[in-house]
C-alpha cells in the first residue's frame, strides 16, 4: 500500500474514534476532547489533500527542474487555517460552559444533566 | 479586481458587511445600537424584497474562482426578507426586556451572518457562516439565565460543531475530486461518501428528522425571543443551502425526499404528543422544515410564511399564563395576544387566506402527485396539532386582564405580513377549496379524538433527546444515506 493511502486511512480511523469517543465517553469534558480528536482529523485530511500524491519535499529538484505540482496545494491550507481558528473558539466557549457546569455536579456525567421530564 | 463602489456589486457587498461593523460599533457606543439594528434589519428586508419583485439574479465572485461565490436570486430572496423581519421583530420585543448592547451585538452577528449563508454558494464560506451563526445562536440561548440553559447550549453547540466537522471532511473530498469548493461543483459529482457527509451536516443545521432531535428542546428552553430566531430564520442557514443544491442536481432531491417525510411524520407525531406548548412550536418546526426540503420551487416560499408564522407564535409566548396546553382551556389570552396566535396557528395549518394555504398549494402542486396525497394526509395531522393552540379563550377586555407587558407588538409585524402576502397570493389558488375544507373537518375531528385520548392517560412518548440520541442521529442518517446510494435505491 502506498504511504499516502495508509495516511488517509489513518486519518480516517482518527475521525472514526472521534465520533466514538464522542458517543461512547459519559464524561462531558472527555467529549468535547473527543470532538477535538475529530476536529484535528479534519484538519490532517486537508493537510493530506494539499500533499497531492507526493510526500517528497520539493527542496531536491528532480532531472527535469520543479513543477508546481511539486508543491503542496496552497487552498486546503488556506481554508484549513480558518477552521483551525474557528475550532479553537468553539473548543474555548465549551470548556468555559462546562466549568459553569462543574459547580452543579463536579463528576460532570452528562446523564446528570440530562432533564427528566417529557420529551 | 477593480470593483466600483456604486454598482450592483460594490453595494451588494457593503450591505453584507455592514451588520458585522454595526456590530462593534453597537458595542463601543451603545446609544447608537437601537438605530444601527434598525438599520441593518431594513436594509435586509428592503434587499430581499427587492430581488422577490424584481426576480432578477446576481452572481458575485470575489477574489477568484477559488474565492468567495456569492448568488442573490428570489429563492435567498425569501430568506434575506424573513430575516430582516424576524430580526426586526425580535428586536422590538428585546427592547421591552431590557437587552443590555451585548444583546443587540449578538443579534446583528446573527443577522451579518445569516445573510452570509443564504448568499453564498461556495462550501467554505457556507462553513464559516454557519460556524458564527452557531456561535451567536449559542450565546444568545446562554442569556436565558434558567438552570438549564447552559446544558441546552451546550448541547446545541456540540452537536452544531460536530455536523460541521463532518460536513468539512465532505467538502475536503469534494475539493480532491473536483477541484472546487463551488456548489455546482458538488452537484455535478457522481453522488457518493462527500455528498453524505455535506448532506450530514447540512440536515443539522437544518434541524431535520434524526439530525435534528436537538431542536424541540432547545427551542423550547430558549427565552421567547431567543426561540422565535431559531425557530424563524436560524434553521433557514441551513435549509436554503440544501434547496440549492436540489435544484443544481434533481437526484439529490429524491435522497433527501424520504428524510423530508420523515421528518414531517416524526414532528407530527410529537407535537401531537407533547403537553407543552412551546415544545409543541418546536417539534411542529422540526415537521415544517422536513416540507421546505421537499420541492426547491416551493420551498422559499413555504419557509417564508412557516418562519413568520412561528417566529410570531413563540414571540407570544411571553405573554402566555402558562405553558401546559391541558390548563390552556382554562387560561383566557387578552385578544393582542389571542389575534396573533390564531393567525399564526391557522397559517400553519393552512387555512385561507393566510399566507401558509398559498404555500401549501404551491407545494402541493410541485412534488409528485403520490407524494402530493401524501402532503394532503399529513396537513390533517397539523391542522390537528394547531387547534390545541387556537383552544385558549378570549378575555374580556377588562383592565386586569390587559397583555402583562404591554402590547406584543413584534408578533403583529410578523402576523401583517402573512395576511396581506396570503390575500395578495390567494387568488392564484384555483383549485382545492373542498380539500381544504374537508381536511379542516378531519383535522378539528382527529384533534377532538385525542384529546378524549390524552385524558384518558397515554403512554408518553419515548424521550429521543438525550445527547447520545442526538449524535446517533448523525450516524444513522449519514449510514442509512450512504447505504441507500450503495443499493442504487435512489
Amino acid at each position: 500500500m502506498a504511504p499516502i493511502r495508509l495516511l488517509e486511512l489513518l486519518i480516517l480511523l482518527a475521525a472514526l474514534a472521534g465520533f466514538a469517543g464522542l458517543l461512547l465517553r459519559r464524561n462531558l469534558f472527555l467529549k468535547v476532547l473527543a470532538m477535538d480528536v475529530m476536529g484535528s482529523a479534519v484538519v490532517a485530511l486537508f493537510v493530506l489533500l494539499a500533499a497531492r500524491s507526493g510526500l517528497r519535499s520539493p527542496i531536491l529538484p528532480r532531472s527535469g527542474g520543479l513543477l508546481p505540482q511539486d508543491y503542496a496545494d496552497p487552498i486546503p491550507q488556506a481554508v484549513i487555517l480558518t477552521a483551525i481558528v474557528i475550532g479553537l473558539s468553539i473548543q474555548a466557549l465549551l470548556l468555559v460552559v462546562i466549568t459553569q457546569m462543574a459547580r452543579i455536579d463536579p463528576s460532570l456525567d452528562a446523564a446528570s444533566f440530562e432533564p427528566k421530564d417529557q420529551p | 479586481m477593480t470593483m466600483s463602489w456604486s454598482s450592483t456589486e460594490g453595494l451588494l457587498t457593503i450591505w453584507l458587511l455592514v451588520p458585522y461593523l454595526a456590530a462593534f460599533l453597537a458595542v463601543l457606543l451603545p446609544s447608537l445600537s437601537h438605530g444601527l439594528v434598525l438599520l441593518c434589519c431594513s436594509a435586509t428586508a428592503l434587499v430581499g424584497s427587492e430581488v422577490l419583485l424584481s426576480g432578477s439574479s446576481t452572481q458575485l465572485q470575489l477574489l477568484g474562482a477559488l474565492g468567495v461565490n456569492l448568488s442573490l436570486e428570489p429563492l435567498a430572496g425569501w430568506f434575506l426578507l424573513l430575516n430582516g423581519l424576524v430580526c426586526l421583530a425580535v428586536w422590538l420585543d428585546a427592547q421591552r426586556q431590557g437587552w443590555d448592547r451585548t444583546g443587540c451585538m449578538l443579534l446583528l452577528v446573527l443577522l451579518g451572518s445569516l445573510n452570509t449563508s443564504f448568499l453564498t454558494t461556495d462550501l467554505i464560506s457556507l462553513y464559516v457562516s454557519l460556524e458564527v451563526v452557531g456561535i451567536s445562536a449559542f450565546l444568545l440561548v446562554l442569556k436565558g439565565a434558567t438552570a438549564n440553559a447552559h446544558w441546552i447550549a451546550l448541547r446545541y453547540l456540540l452537536i452544531g460543531n460536530t455536523a460541521m466537522a463532518i460536513y468539512l471532511m465532505g467538502a475536503g473530498l469534494v475539493y480532491a475530486q473536483a477541484g472546487s469548493f463551488q456548489f455546482e461543483a458538488l452537484a455535478k459529482l457522481l453522488p457518493g461518501a462527500p455528498l453524505v457527509l455535506v448532506l450530514v451536516g447540512l440536515l443539522a443545521k437544518a434541524g431535520v428528522f434524526l439530525n435534528g432531535l436537538w431542536l424541540p428542546r432547545t427551542h423550547a428552553e430558549a427565552p421567547a425571543e431567543i426561540s422565535a430566531l431559531l425557530s424563524g430564520v436560524v434553521v433557514g442557514g441551513g435549509a436554503l443551502p440544501l434547496l440549492r443544491l436540489e435544484q443544481l442536481n434533481t437526484s439529490i432531491g429524491e435522497l433527501l425526499l424520504p428524510i423530508g417525510l420523515g421528518s414531517a411524520v416524526l414532528g407530527l407525531i410529537y407535537a401531537l404528543g407533547v403537553n407543552d406548548a412551546k415544545r409543541l412550536l418546536a417539534w411542529s418546526t422540526l415537521a415544517q422544515m422536513g416540507l421546505v426540503l421537499l420541492s426547491p420551487a416551493a420551498g422559499g416560499l413555504l419557509a417564508f410564511s412557516h418562519g413568520l408564522a412561528k417566529g410570531g407564535l413563540f414571540l407570544t409566548a411571553r405573554y402566555w399564563p402558562n405553558r401546559s396546553l391541558s390548563a390552556w382551556r382554562s387560561q383566557p389570552l387578552a385578544w393582542p395576544v389571542l389575534l396573533p396566535v390564531w393567525i399564526g396557528s391557522l397559517s400553519i395549518a393552512g387555512l385561507a387566506p393566510l399566507l401558509g394555504y398559498a404555500a401549501k398549494k404551491q407545494l402541493e402542486s410541485s412534488v409528485r402527485p403520490d407524494i402530493a396525497t401524501l402532503l394532503v394526509v399529513l396537513s390533517v395531522g397539523s391542522v390537528a396539532v394547531y387547534c390545541r393552540l387556537c383552544r385558549a379563550p378570549l378575555a374580556l377586555a377588562t383592565a386586569s386582564q390587559a397583555p402583562r407587558n404591554g402590547w406584543p407588538w413584534g408578533a403583529w409585524l410578523l402576523m401583517l405580513p402573512l395576511l396581506i402576502g396570503g390575500l395578495r397570493l390567494v387568488g392564484q389558488v384555483k383549485s382545492g377549496w373542498l380539500i381544504s375544507l374537508v381536511v379542516l373537518l378531519l383535522g378539528v375531528g382527529l384533534d377532538l379524538l385525542l384529546e378524549q385520548l390524552r385524558q384518558q392517560g397515554l403512554r408518553p412518548l419515548p424521550s429521543l433527546d438525550r445527547l447520545p440520541d442526538l449524535i446517533g442521529g448523525l450516524g444513522l442518517v449519514g449510514a442509512g444515506l450512504l447505504l441507500a446510494l450503495g443499493s442504487g435505491v435512489v
